[in-house]
């Protein structure tokens, strides 16, 4: 299996299982620069927004930069992924594989071509400076002017904006406890099952975990999602050079 | 339920499905070795280039990220095994964290230095030790005989013994 393979598998292992859509390739639409994927479903079987579909309108306050941002306004291509802080190893490379990508934009003179928006849906712990340290952890250039960390003001709002506008699976576990009262603890084996995490920070959220979906999507200057990449590893490289057909 | 929200809920369903699916199927490929990475300047490593896994040598190939908390772990893990095989086993690190912005080459030295890293630390910008590996998360170890066939592979933090008899099976068995 070579590495494309390899990572069209990886890929495919996150797809909505179980679907049975119709085929539909080769179809067109105005609004998007990048061919359908090859897929065996439409976008419309599936939960979440992909490829043609136009992110929501929303305005999501962006607590970095003092202000509120609407996935749709940016005037470049954007890379939207969404994530919570604690958890120990998806999201990180979920939000590491974005920052690979802002790395790769910095070293090769584009930063100001591609925005980047990580939607938390732990409103709960993920403020501002929670972001700030969370950025320096993964490396991010929150100055570069190009990473917008969004924060949806409430929980209730994090599942609005999150579940039911981007279609994003996530749920808050009840923490699992021991016979002896202690929750579990962190998962140290760190292999990315994508799904419950139990984890134990000691600052103030210890305990606190989501299962929740990995989809990382690619959205035009216009808003319209270009490429929904279904994976807990997303492939930077692909990611990158899908960005550069549209920019 | 708005339509979202029931899809959504069909989805869940598959969501576990698919990832043990993912597990299940993913591991090394061996077809993609010997893979040529970029090693940096840091305690115990030197700048230039490593074949992976290393000619004719038993091979421990680690795959790491700075932000990766259990990878700080499997360095611990790992060091006294450098003491004991260090010069019969080559022992290589691997990050595919890109350098540049706010993570210089300086910063990974740094972080290699801070966490007892004393041995090779390589680059891997475009994962594609972590895709041959088959790794599907972090930390991810595998071994290699001094054929090249990769031994044992590991997701998660493998243990100091585990890996000792790994690596001493490896040894046997080249």
């Amino acid at each position: 299996m070579d590495r494309r393979q390899y990572l069209r598998t990886m890929a495919a292992g996150g797809l909505f299982a179980g679907a049975s859509g119709c085929l539909s390739r080769g179809g067109g639409n105005a609004n998007v620069t990048l061919a359908e994927p090859d897929r065996e479903y439409e976008s419309s079987t599936l939960p979440y927004l992909a490829w043609g579909q136009r992110v929501p309108d929303v305005s999501i306050p962006a607590p970095l930069e003092d202000r509120s941002l609407s996935p749709r306004s940016l005037s470049v291509p954007s890379f939207i992924t969404f994530f919570y802080s604690t958890c120990p190893d998806v999201c990180p490379a979920l939000v590491g594989t974005l920052r690979n990508v802002q790395t790769h934009a910095a070293n090769n003179g584009y930063s100001d071509a591609v925005a980047f928006l990580p939607i938390t849906f732990d409103p709960e712990n993920d403020d501002a400076t929670r972001l700030r340290e969370y950025a320096r952890t993964l490396h991010v250039d929150v100055d570069a002017g190009n990473w917008h960390f969004l924060r949806p003001a409430t929980p209730e709002r994090a599942k609005i904006v999150v579940r039911d506008e981007f279609g994003v699976m996530f749920s808050r576990q009840t923490p699992t406890q021991t016979p002896d009262g202690n929750q579990t603890a962190a998962n140290r084996t760190s292999t990315h099952d994508g799904h419950a995490h139990g984890h134990s920070h000691g600052d103030g959220h210890a305990g606190v975990e989501f299962v929740h979906s990995s989809v990382t999507m690619l959205v035009n200057a216009d808003g319209y999602v270009e490429r929904a990449y279904r994976t807990k590893t997303p492939d930077s490289e692909q990611l990158i050079a899908d960005l550069d057909t549209l920019r | 339920m708005n339509r979202r929200r029931l899809l959504t809920t069909v989805a869940g369903v598959g969501l576990t499905g698919g990832s043990a699916w993912v597990l299940t199927r993913s591991g090394p490929s061996e077809d993609q070795f010997p893979m040529t990475v970029e090693t940096v300047d840091a305690r115990g490593s030197a700048a230039g280039q490593t074949r992976l896994p290393v000619a004719e040598t038993v091979t421990v190939v680690d795959l790491f990220a700075t932000w990766c908390t259990p990878c700080t772990e499997q360095l611990e893990t790992m060091a006294p095994l450098v003491e004991t095989y260090g010069p019969d086993v080559a022992f290589v690190s691997v990050t595919n964290e890109r350098l540049g912005g706010t993570f210089q080459r300086s910063d990974l030295r740094a972080w290699w230095r801070s966490h007892e890293g004393n041995w090779t630390v390589g680059l891997d910008p475009e994962s594609d030790v972590m895709a041959a590996i088959g790794a599907s998360g972090l930390p991810h170890i595998a071994v290699f005989d001094r054929t090249g066939h990769v031994t044992f592979a590991h997701s998660g933090v493998a243990d100091e013994e585990t890996l000792r008899e790994q690596i001493r099976e490896a040894l046997d068995e080249s």
